[in-house]
């Protein structure tokens, strides 16, 4: 008695024990990979990008594979060969997918050549126009993108063959499986999106009691793209913040010996939330307090200005023929002159009851400042467009560009600052000790263009945001930060980033298969012992059923 | 479905254990207090090998095959030897033929061998999704080493519980019992020294220890007959 209950006891216990050991699951890919999450928003209510982060299915490499059922497959393709139109026929046709991997072409952090280089450029614009068509539609599947390397250009080429052989992976079949154990996103609740301003006071004559005129030197530094952990945009606005810093250290170098201060106080802003209508823009602008507000003169917005280009153009929304306008136009144009450029204007006229603001000028011109914007691009970016994606690279920044770029600023700028319009004076030479520095220039372009930027992603203490913050108050009197909620009418959601793990699975027939080999040696190993130690009528004797009781009574 | 994969390879692996049990005489004999004593001095001859193994072994990164150290893991190895020694003769068993003894000491033997060595890799690699052949290779070893281990339970119980030999056979007794305890060293030679692939050298120990069981039965038979 006390034996069995005892052995029962031993019995729950290694039951128990079985059960919690069982539940310890280890994972044992064939291969890891970094993978990237396409984004997830909403606008103005409307769903936008990938719903889905969890991914568990088998792989296949097209969408016209003979016998794959793609509701339960994960699609790999590289990126620049998405044939688009047949995409996009796919998703409106409401197709289902278990997901999909865009395998974007290996990065370089090489910085950009002299000539454009034709690939390149073939590749960047491919690049972007898939980001274009992705970020404007739905997919109820997960999204993901990942860098190419030799892991998983050997699996895409292993799983095309055995689509090919009309063998796709699937549970009957065997196979690759990819597996991304992800939480399902969640809201962001409360988006924040911060401005860094830097404060450089100009000269005050004795008495005087006025406030002197500001100029405004702005750059948004923000980006939006396809994958918000891929979004790093070098030319938009990268290039644009590393002529803004530059600017900041020659004039605070002016402006440190008061013999050279100038009698303009200049206001650096570096402005976040630009893809969602220079939100933060606006937001700035309406903290101005009124002295401010009628103390400037004018507002320099930089955007994109990085990628090879003999032209510059100035946006305006205040009509050209205004005089204002021509002066700052004809003095940058007479410096631009020397250095081979053409400087052109273009004239875009706000509409006020439309709520995209296409430049960041038009923001100022809102609150009745006049402003421009200088850019190397001729027309004004759609939403979401051009705002520094996957596809805007480092290699598309050309540094002497830049580097040019910022010398017919600084230089038209000194010569409105100091009164020298019209007359021909260097101010930053090179070989000066206000020479431009290239490696201050480069050494920002670099770290900008390996930095994901967008902003409601980086929350209010982001490393970024603080280099930023840093290095505008070594140049300024005055730095600080201004935290404003992004409005309601973008809503984003988190999991940027994961790690895929790329399985290969053996398909259930062949469990089946060995269960049965394995099963039927064991039987014929019990047969041979039995027979061979007790004698084949104890074997036969199993099978003989016992007498029947019944005879024994009567 | 890896769960499937799993019970696959741990039937094969223990599985016959279980079935030798039950098919032969040792069930009727109760022999599992003898089989339950094996695995207690396994454990503890295993015990000893590692420190031996720690103490007297380097460590070397690369995975060659050095001569000495190989040596010197071999001569750790008889130890096992030992333990079985120990097992056979000096652990006190209830009264059991000769016969039986060294089958339920070989077969506890063998059982602590496969659970110490293959259950571990087995739960954690059978288990996850990714598919490989080795824990298949694992289980077809550890028949092997079943059959290896009751021949040199047999061979053991020969040389020292039987006291009648014919004495032109003892020679062959040791030969046979010194060549199934180096089998591991032949083995590590083969997988590491000449690099085969895992799938060659478990066909060499299946063949190996059928060729050794069968020398072993031979052996037994032939001292069976003066012993009327």
């Amino acid at each position: 008695m006390k034996g069995g209950r005892r052995q029962r006891a031993i019995g729950q216990a290694v039951v128990a024990l079985m059960t919690v050991l069982m539940s310890m699951v280890v994972a044992d890919a064939a291969a890891v990979v970094d993978v990237y999450r396409m984004i997830q928003y909403d606008l103005k209510g409307n769903p936008m990008g990938s719903r889905r982060a969890a991914l568990n299915h088998h792989t296949v490499s097209g969408f016209d594979v003979q016998g794959a059922d793609l509701s339960r497959a994960v699609v790999i393709l590289p990126a620049l060969k998405v044939n688009i139109s047949s995409l996009d026929e796919f998703v409106q046709n409401k197709g289902l997918l278990g997901g999909l991997l865009l395998l974007l072409p290996q990065r370089s952090d090489e910085t950009g050549g002299a000539e454009g280089d034709d690939s390149d450029e073939k590749v960047a614009k491919a690049l972007a126009e898939l980001e274009q068509w992705l970020v404007h539609n739905t997919f109820q599947y997960p999204v993901y993108f990942a860098y190419e390397d030799e892991n998983l250009l050997k699996l895409l080429h292993e799983v095309a063959a055995s689509d090919a052989a009309g063998r796709p992976a699937s549970a009957t079949n065997g196979g690759y499986k990819l597996v991304v154990s992800a939480p399902e996103a969640k809201k962001l609740t409360t988006p924040t999106i911060t401005n860094i301003q830097g404060w450089l006071p100009g000269l005050r004559a004795e008495g005087d009691s006025l406030m002197l005129p500001t100029i405004a030197i702005v750059a948004s530094y923000d980006t939006f793209g396809a994958a918000p952990a891929l979004a790093s945009g070098s030319d938009s606005n990268g290039s644009g913040v590393a002529m803004l810093l530059e600017l900041a250290r020659l004039f605070s170098r002016l402006y440190a010996n008061p013999n050279t201060r100038g009698r303009y106080n200049l206001l650096f802003g570096l402005t976040s939330g630009s893809p969602y209508n220079y939100n933060g823009t606006s937001n700035w602008l309406r903290n101005f307090d009124q002295r401010l507000r009628e103390s400037m003169e004018y507002a320099l917005c930089l955007n994109s200005l990085g990628s090879s280009s003999d032209r510059m153009l100035l946006h305006v929304s205040k009509p050209p023929e205004n005089a204002f306008i021509q002066q700052i136009f004809s003095e940058i144009e007479s410096v631009a002159k020397d250095s081979d450029l053409t400087v052109e204007l273009k004239h875009k006229k706000i509409n006020i009851s439309n709520s995209r603001v296409a430049w960041e000028h038009e923001q100022f011109s809102r609150q009745r400042i006049t402003a421009v914007t200088l850019s190397h691009l001729e027309e004004p970016p759609e939403l979401l467009q051009r705002t520094g994606g996957i596809a805007d690279i480092r290699r598309s920044v050309n540094e002497t560009v830049v580097l040019r770029n910022i010398k017919v600023v600084a230089e038209s700028l000194a010569r409105h600052i100091y009164g020298q319009q019209g007359k021909q004076v260097e101010l930053f030479a090179a070989g000066s000790n206000l020479a431009l520095n290239p490696s201050y220039v480069r050494s920002w372009l670099n770290l900008l263009g390996r930095t994901s930027r967008v902003a409601p992603f980086l929350g209010k203490n982001a490393p970024i945001i603080n280099a930023l913050h840093k290095e505008l108050s070594q140049h300024t009197k005055d730095a600080s930060l201004q935290h404003e909620t992004l409005d309601s009418t973008f809503l984003f959601y988190d999991s940027t980033k994961a790690q895929l793990n790329v399985y290969q699975v053996a398909s259930v027939t062949f469990d089946f298969i060995v269960a049965l080999a394995v099963g039927s040696y064991l039987m014929l190993l019990f047969i041979v012992l039995f027979i061979s130690t007790k004698g084949v009528k104890d074997f036969v004797g199993i099978f003989r059923k016992a007498p029947s009781r019944k005879y024994k009574s009567t | 479905m890896t769960f499937f994969h799993f019970f696959n390879c741990a039937a094969l692996t223990f599985g016959p254990h279980a079935i030798y049990y039950k098919a032969t005489p040792l069930s009727e004999y109760d022999t599992l207090g003898t089989c339950i004593k094996a695995a207690i001095v396994y454990l503890v001859t295993t015990l000893v090998k590692l420190i031996c193994q720690a103490t007297f072994l380097q460590v070397s990164e690369h995975d060659d095959f050095d001569l000495g150290q190989e040596l010197l893991k071999g001569l750790i190895g008889f130890l096992d030897v030992g333990g079985l020694y120990y097992a056979l003769t000096q652990v006190s068993h209830r009264s059991i033929s000769q016969d039986h003894k060294f089958q339920a000491v070989g077969l506890g033997w063998a059982f602590a061998d496969a659970l110490l060595h293959r259950l571990a890799p087995l739960w954690v690699g059978a288990k996850g999704l990714e598919f490989t052949w080795e824990h298949l290779l694992q289980g077809l070893e550890s028949n092997a080493n079943l059959v290896l281990t009751v021949s040199l339970a047999a061979l053991g119980s020969l040389m020292w519980l039987r006291k009648n030999k014919p004495s032109a056979l003892v020679p062959v007794i040791y030969t046979t019992a010194g060549v199934v305890a180096a089998m591991p060293s032949i083995t590590n030679y083969l997988r590491k020294g000449l690099a085969w692939e895992f799938s060659n050298v478990v066909s060499f120990e299946l063949l190996a220890s059928l060729v050794m069981s069968f020398i072993t039965w031979r052996l037994f038979c032939a001292c069976q007959r003066p012993a009327q």
